[in-house]
């Protein structure tokens, strides 16, 4: 056996491995939480637990609602809430700079962009109807995702210059939006709107399925750059590349894959941004900056906050429903900010 | 032979040459220290050997291999270099950043070896106390220590040190080189040490040799006491200085600033 330091690092590492468990325990009960929160009276959430655990076959109007109406929507919340968290832990990581998220890059507003043409010009590069106004987004999100991919490519471009073109992607694409909402319609601006409120209705399952692909699919990638992200969100570029890391390099492959990740939720349901910089702080707080464990962990952190988000927003003032975008700033804001402020005070 | 070969190594930003024409070379088990005043170009010099910068002409070989056909993960294999101040936004625990010297010899999981050689390296630069403390809640000094403990446990045959000692109390300066002497000297493994340094003091009485840099060029390569003239002082420094005591202990006094 090793001597007591070995021993201590081991140990500190298996405590952190049932913190992480003990959250994705949480998250799991809250998604049966969540499947049982709805209008249809016959299904509580003790029902709705036994009948998704096969405890008991429920009728099929009950399955049907719990299948096909808010299995689709609770997939969402995980999808998108694993989703943007990675994406924003990975971008903070690979630009050293805690105030970045998913929105950073001007993704979400080259999505917002796309949507606009397709709402109020009725421009769109995917001719099929339910897709037209998603599917643009989707395009015109991967164009920034393009942009971000040429900029790679000058060696010598900074963290900064990435952080600095994302905003004016941002700026860009806001104005151009603005400019349509004069001309648009009061019917296409309350499209628009409620497009930008972000909202995890829209998407099918099948659109879901494929969203959760794409994720689940890029995960294992984010978490094999782990040691590079240590040695650059520690040290910087100097000191990654003392380390062996190409900071340059691994800066636009890990850029490019988490504005991918974020493109593919943005453009479906809608702006959601603040999971994307709340809950890989959160996890910080609770793992520590070891993007070993920091990643699954913000994941984890990611979708409970998306699915708490959700599902009080759903049931506050049933039957209307809040979007989960609002709703995530107004409960997530304070608790972030409390987070936050305790942390430092601990520090003192 | 020599452990690392600079061969005409020239380096120039846009419109300004930094280093010029540097020829040197580093046998095993050698401390060799870099000095010269601001702007001399000792950090571009450890920079150009770690291909962080990348040279404008010349050659760096190490172990006869020439550097710029290594990937950089090969490159960190048998070279550590030390930035000047490591910051960060993101800290992590001491442990795991000395962790992360064994980067680039592991795959992606951690082995008992891994562990085993950052206690070590802990242990040995007197910073066990400090392993599960965070990075940022060190001080300037204790940081540097860490930051000489990564480049430990990443186990090379060539350190790279920038001003190793510029944060350290007046103990712990001659504690560290004495280390960092130690461990070029261990006849068990050919490690040799290139450090850039301000005190000339300090140089003097750690190195086997010194490189003067002045306006990037080599202007004298040797032993200390043949390197640290007044002569020579005077020439990179701009000082009057008078070199008291012999070749195993000089005393190098300075007199004042010169015209």
């Amino acid at each position: 056996m090793g001597d007591s330091l070995s021993i201590q690092h081991q140990e500190q590492g298996r405590s952190q491995l049932v913190k992480m468990g003990l959250m994705a325990g949480l998250t799991l009960f809250l998604c049966l939480f969540a499947l049982g929160q709805g209008s249809s009276s016959q299904l509580d959430v003790l029902t709705t637990a036994k009948i998704v655990l096969g405890l008991e076959s429920g009728t099929e109007i009950q399955s049907s609602i719990i299948w096909e109406l808010r299995l689709p929507r609770v997939l969402m919340a995980i999808i998108g809430g694993v989703g943007l968290a990675t994406a924003g832990a990975l971008m903070q990581g690979c630009l050293g700079n805690p105030l970045v998220s998913p929105l950073t890059l001007g993704v979400a507003s080259g999505a917002a962009l796309g949507a606009a043409l397709a709402i109020v010009l009725g421009f769109s590069f995917t001719t099929i109807g339910a897709f037209a106004i998603a599917g643009n987004a989707f395009v015109f999100s991967l164009i920034v995702v393009f942009i971000i991919i040429q900029l790679g490519r000058y060696r010598s471009i900074s963290a900064e210059s990435y952080i600095l073109v994302g905003i004016a992607i941002t700026f860009i694409a806001g104005a151009i939006v603005s400019t349509m909402q004069y001309f648009a319609t009061d019917a296409q601006l309350s499209q628009l709107a409620h497009w930008s409120f972000g909202s995890l209705a829209r998407p099918d399952m099948v659109i879901v399925l494929g969203i959760g692909i794409v994720i689940f699919g890029l995960m294992p990638q984010a978490m094999l750059w782990s040691w590079d992200l240590n040695a650059l969100s520690m040290g910087g570029d100097d000191f990654a590349i003392s380390t062996g890391v190409n900071p340059s390099q691994i800066r636009k492959n890990i850029l490019v894959l988490s504005a991918l990740m974020t493109s593919a939720i943005i453009a479906f349901t809608g702006m959601i941004g603040f999971v994307g910089l709340a809950a890989p702080h959160m996890s910080r707080l609770i793992i520590g900056n070891d993007y070993r464990k920091l990643l699954p962990s913000s994941a984890i952190c990611g979708a409970f906050l998306m699915i708490l988000a959700d599902t009080i927003g759903r049931t506050l003032f049933a039957p209307v429903v809040i979007p989960v975008g609002i709703m995530l700033a107004i409960i997530g804001g304070p608790v972030f900010m409390y987070l936050l402020l305790q942390s430092k005070g601990v520090q003192r | 032979m020599s452990l690392l070969d600079v061969h005409e190594l020239c380096f120039s930003w846009p419109g300004r040459e930094v280093l010029r024409d540097i020829n040197f070379e580093i046998k095993p088990n050698e401390l060799v220290s870099v000095l010269g005043v601001n702007g001399a170009g000792k950090t571009t010099l450890l920079k150009c050997i770690n291909r962080i910068l990348a040279q404008t002409s010349g050659r760096v070989r190490l172990q006869s291999k020439d550097m710029v056909n290594l990937s950089l993960m090969k490159v960190a294999k048998h070279i550590a270099y030390v930035p000047q101040n490591v910051g960060t936004n993101f800290p992590m625990k001491v442990f795991d950043v000395v962790l992360l010297g064994r980067r680039p010899h592991l795959s992606w999981f951690v082995g008992e070896g891994d562990r085993e050689k950052v206690s070590e390296s802990l242990h040995y630069l007197n910073l066990s106390d400090f392993a599960f403390r965070r990075y940022d809640q060190l001080s300037g000094g204790e940081r540097q220590r860490v930051v000489l403990a990564k480049a430990l446990a990443q186990d090379p045959n060539l350190f790279l040190l920038d001003e190793p000692t510029s944060d350290l109390d007046l103990k712990n300066q001659i504690i560290i080189m004495e280390k960092v002497r130690a461990l070029v000297k261990d006849s068990s493994r050919a490690s040799s040490a290139l450090v850039a340094i301000h005190d000339i003091d300090i140089a003097a009485r750690f190195s086997d040799k010194i490189l003067l840099l002045h306006e990037g060029v080599i202007h004298a390569f040797g032993p200390p006491q043949e390197v640290l003239t007044p002569e020579n002082i005077a020439h990179v420094f701009g000082v009057e200085a008078e070199i008291m005591g012999d070749s195993s202990s000089m005393r190098i006094i300075i007199q004042g600033a010169l015209e």
